[in-house]
């Protein structure tokens, strides 16, 4: 090699060097999807970085942003919920106003369905599925349907204020409305008839509805967080066959789970901040924590289970401002697993994956 | 404690009246005539014992800065949060304490807002102000209103109009700037003598931007050109000032200042949604007294008063609640008085002390609103000790704050003493070096946001004082020649301050309900470089240059295990600065400015995706004055961040690229 060479190498690679700034975007990293988890990050608000963790059972690693190292953009500002139905992954992005829909097995893009009502974010929400369709609830007080095949909204439905949660059970899809955005909060749960796509009635459960699940015999559970002054939070069961209360306590819980007559539950802003197991008949504590090897989860704050096993994962918000960590349950509440997301903010829920 | 407050109170103003009442009737009236009162003593920013800088007029009329948050950017140490755009809200957070530690004083007298506890700069044009400072920690002279001790570091200035030096002439100017992006910028104002002993000033400004910019929004295939919409600005302000000499020379200075501006607020870029149309309506007026008077060379007085009422209104017709849309009012009324007295005793020692009072009143158009009274006492001694090599100066400043609400839980009542010491070292009075220590302890209260907001939070009536304690040495060199080189200034500061019980908004179970706790600890190591220099080439070319540099480290210490332990805090870059130079050839002015900014976080935990890059904006200016027979006109042309840099001062607030700007102003200054 000549002298001069040499020279030009040297001084391309001193540009090279020095054109290197802090490594903005991590090199792409796709791993083969195998059986694993993805966990919706939240991000925070007005943050744009809302992201996706794919988390592999077998290399038993996560890789966060996999949505953008996937699509090679970001999924937006604040993503409130998702699921994994027929083989897509619908993605509930609040403050962007959109829902993104990815193939379920590699993550790739493959549509939006835009929550804009003349230019304005309805403020989408939580995302169900039922008879082959799914429906997003919207803070502008609207369920809307999604066609599957056609990836659009078929109509909208409307219920009370700002609805926040939904749950299916038989026939019906029950939203509670949380009327959180008016000094006078809503209190009921509606139900929306699968079959007629319509609103059949509201029933009045206590102030502020908010996380709602239903069990396997009929009965519907939800938390009214109250007014965060002089009505105290608390936990309601109904009868889905009477449509009536049968029970109230007086405890306050963030979200809900139903798996196998007990509730599991994250503290609400009242309770403390650890994962609960409370009998269903009764309403009461199983025991003091639903987690036995004494696993130290900071702020509970994304909570799934998995049906088939009954294995739970928790999602740890940490002080809500930095990256959170995934902890995996068995039913027993020993500890499986856990991973990081970071830099994923927030971990609101973690499905599996599956077609 | 009121009744004590009271005691100190009338000691104070009652005190003086005995001091002359002891003085030798030889101190005729007559002497006292002649002593010239000044509006406003200027400390030469590099020989006072504490770290001052400075701005003029002249130096204020080169930089593109259309109010005193642009000015302020010049300043080493001094982060100035930016949302871009002439609309957008600008606030001035120094060596790393947060914007809610610095105190804002104009002409005196302190500028305060308890809702939110930090003034939007923005609303205050730079267009008549003589001259903008900022000292760390405070100003060292005396007599002082307490209340300006209560901060961390202060950012005051000043109108020319009130400087009673001269009473005799007749002054008048008037002029338009007009820029890109919709920028109409008219002004004028006055200065006339009523009479002997009385002069009358006046002077108003409009503001209209349509503030439409590019930019450009980077999100992989969804990536696009935009322009900035909502961002638009209608603004006017105007104030009267009066001033009074007396016959025994006393002074009576009364401002009358009003804003009233109608703007957007473009918020930040939301990926997929673009919608804005929030609008934040500002109308404030405030009526404002300074009274000073000698009583002998020995003895001054400083009354103050202020009267203040802001109101602003905010709408959002997009939110959806019940109502179809936010329309929030707040109204929030002060007054406040101040009464200081400085005393020199025998050769060396001064003393001042003042008692200072506040009455803050916030109510709102919201439901179950807390409309919190707050009522504030400061009482402040300062000793001073003055001698050859020495300049020491000690103060303790007491601090009483108890808030009354009509609905919900009041804070508790809190009440504070903190200390600050000053001291300066020459080796002998002609060493062009200085040496100089600072010391002080302060803190802020809570805000009536941080206590009262009630959408979306739980109220925490327990919350604390946020403490800050700050230590600064410092070396600084001055010194004058005969040669092209005339004058150069330099400073060096170390500092490092500690920052304790830091209110920070935590999330309770959900991302949309807060609380206000005090969980924050910061350290901050930093060093402040300012220099300046000036002199002349020729007769007919002269030159100016200054340059600030800061490097800091700013970190969070508050919990070993959490993930932003030891992390630089969000927004605070490593290295930052600017530098301005301007050269003067007979009737032409040309210069040029920068200012940069390394690389920050935007969140806790430093993290490369969010990581924000270095920027850097450089500005040219060329102008001409034209003289005519009574009057002269300057014409000025400006290219503003020539190299089009697009940037963030926060994150997803874009600012604005290279822009163009044209003055015309006509004066008989």
């Amino acid at each position: 090699m000549k002298k001069n060479n040499l020279y030009l190498l040297a001084f391309a690679t001193m540009i090279f060097i020095f054109s290197c700034k802090k490594d903005n975007s991590p090199t792409p990293v796709t791993p083969k999807t195998t059986k694993g988890v993805y966990t919706l990050n939240q991000g925070l608000y007005g943050g744009n970085n809302t992201t996706l963790t794919y988390y592999d059972f077998t290399t038993q690693t996560p890789v966060t942003d996999y949505f953008r190292n996937v699509n090679g953009f970001g999924l937006g500002d604040t993503g409130s919920d998702f699921i994994i139905y027929g083989g897509k992954t619908y993605i509930v992005i609040n403050n962007s106003g959109y829902v993104a829909v990815a193939s379920t097995l590699n993550a790739a893009f493959l549509d939006t369905i835009s929550f804009k009502n003349a230019g304005v974010n309805r403020g989408p929400e939580n995302i169900v599925f039922g008879a082959g369709k799914v429906f997003v609830s919207s803070t502008d007080g609207t369920v809307a349907v999604i066609d599957t095949a056609t990836l659009t909204i078929q109509k909208f439905i409307g219920v009370g204020s700002n609805p926040a949660q939904m749950t299916v059970s038989g026939n019906n899809v029950y939203v509670s409305n949380t009327g959180g955005f008016s000094a006078a909060y809503d209190s009921t749960v509606s139900v929306i008839d699968l079959n007629t796509l319509t609103e059949t009635k509201k029933i009045t459960v206590g102030i502020n509805p908010g996380s709602i699940t239903v069990d396997s015999s009929g009965n519907l559970y939800v938390v009214c967080t109250g007014n965060y002054g002089s009505v105290a939070p608390s936990l309601v069961k109904l009868s889905l066959t009477t449509n009536s209360i049968i029970k109230t306590v007086d405890s306050a819980y963030g979200t809900i789970r139903y798996y196998n007559n007990t509730l599991i539950t994250t503290g609400g802003y009242l309770g403390a901040a650890n994962v609960g197991i409370l009998n269903v008949s009764d309403l009461a504590a199983v025991r003091p924590s639903f987690v036995l090897d004494g696993t130290i989860i900071q702020n509970p704050y994304g909570l799934d289970i998995d049906p088939a096993t009954g294995d739970l994962y928790v999602g740890d918000a940490k002080d809500y401002v930095s990256s959170g960590q995934v902890y995996c349950f068995d039913k027993t509440g020993n500890k499986k697993f856990s991973f990081s997301v970071s830099p994923g903010i927030n971990p609101i829920r973690t499905l599996l994956i599956q077609q | 404690m009121p009744t004590r407050h009271f005691i100190l109170l009338l000691a104070i103003v009652v005190q003086p009246g005995m001091v002359l009442f002891a003085q030798n009737k030889s101190d005729s009236a007559k002497a006292l005539r002649e002593v010239i009162v000044t509006g406003e003593k200027k400390q030469n920013p590099y020989t006072a014992i504490v770290p001052v800088q400075s701005l003029n007029h002249e130096a204020l009329q080169q930089i593109n800065a259309e109010t005193i948050a642009g000015a302020a950017k010049y300043f080493s140490g001094v982060l100035i949060k930016d949302y871009g755009g002439i609309g957008g809200l600008k606030t001035i957070s120094v060596r790393s304490l947060g914007g809610l530690n610095t105190g804002i004083v104009y002409d005196g007298i302190s500028i305060a807002d308890a809702q939110t506890g930090q003034v939007d700069l923005s609303k205050f044009s730079s267009t008549f102000v003589q001259s903008l400072e900022l000292d760390q920690p405070n100003p060292q002279q005396i007599p002082l209103p307490a209340r300006i001790y209560a901060s961390a570091s202060v950012l005051s200035f000043s109108s020319n109009t009130f400087n009673t030096t001269n009473f005799t002439k007749k002054k008048w100017l008037a002029g338009i700037d007009a820029g890109s992006f919709g920028l109409w910028q008219p002004y004028a104002g006055f200065y006339t003598p009523l009479n002997k002993n009385m002069v009358l000033s006046a002077n108003a400004e409009a503001t209209w931007a349509k503030g439409n910019y590019p930019y450009y929004i980077d999100n992989g295939m969804f990536s696009q050109k935009a322009i900035r919409s909502n961002s638009d600005i209608e603004a006017f302000q105007g104030e009267l000032n009066l001033a009074n000499r007396f016959a025994d020379s006393s002074v009576l200075q009364t401002k009358l200042w009003g804003y009233s501006s109608e703007r957007g607020l473009p918020g930040s870029i939301i990926f997929f949604n673009d919608i804005a149309v929030q609008r934040l309506q500002d109308n404030n007026i405030f009526v404002q007294s300074r009274y000073q008077k000698k009583f002998n060379p020995f003895t001054s007085l400083l009354l103050s008063a202020k009267y203040s009422y802001l109101y602003t209104k905010y709408t959002d017709p997009n939110f959806l609640n019940n109502a179809g849309g936010l329309d929030d009012r707040y109204k929030q009324q002060e007054i406040y008085g101040s009464a200081a007295v400085s005393h020199h005793m025998g050769n060396y020692f001064s003393f001042s002390l003042s008692a200072d009072w506040a009455s803050t009143h916030l109510t709102a158009n919201i439901n179950n609103f807390a409309a919190p009274t707050r009522t504030s006492l400061w009482d402040n001694f300062v000793l001073q000790f003055n001698k050859s090599h020495w300049q020491l100066n000690a103060s303790i400043l007491y601090t009483l704050i108890s808030d009354k609400t009509e609905k919900g839980i009041a804070a508790t009542e809190k009440n504070k003493f903190t200390p600050a010491f000053a001291a300066g070292y020459k080796s002998n009075p002609e060493s062009p070096f200085l040496f100089r220590f600072f010391y002080k302890d302060v803190f802020r209260m809570p805000t009536f946001n941080d206590l009262y907001y009630t959408y979306n939070s739980n109220i925490n009536p327990k919350l604390l004082p946020e403490n800050a304690n700050q230590f600064d040495a410092g070396i600084t060199y001055s010194k004058s020649f005969k040669s092209a080189l005339g004058l150069i200034n330099i400073s060096m500061d170390g500092y490092y301050n500690n920052i304790k019980d830091k209110i920070i908004a935590v999330p309770s179970q959900n991302l949309f309900i807060w609380t206000m706790e005090n969980i924050g600890k910061v350290q901050i190591w930093g060093i402040d470089l300012n220099a300046q220099a000036n002199g002349r080439f020729s007769p007919a070319l002269k030159w100016s240059v200054r340059m600030a540099y800061t490097w800091q480290k700013a970190m969070d210490v508050t919990d070993p295990s959490s993930a932003e332990y030891k992390n630089e805090i969000p927004y605070t870059p490593e290295h930052s600065g600017s530098a301005l130079a301007a050269f003067y050839y007979k009737l032409w002015t040309a210069g040029y400015s920068i200012l940069f900014s390394g690389e920050r976080y935007t969140l806790g935990e430093n993290d490369p995706s969010n990581l924000l890059p270095g920027w850097n904006t450089q500005d040219l200016f060329l102008s001409r004055q034209v003289p005519f027979r009574d009057f002269s006109a300057t014409i000025k042309g400006e290219v503003n961040n020539i190299f089009n840099e697009r940037y963030d001062v926060v994150h997803y607030y874009p600012m604005p690229g290279r822009s163009y700007k044209l003055s015309i102003i006509i004066n008989n200054l």
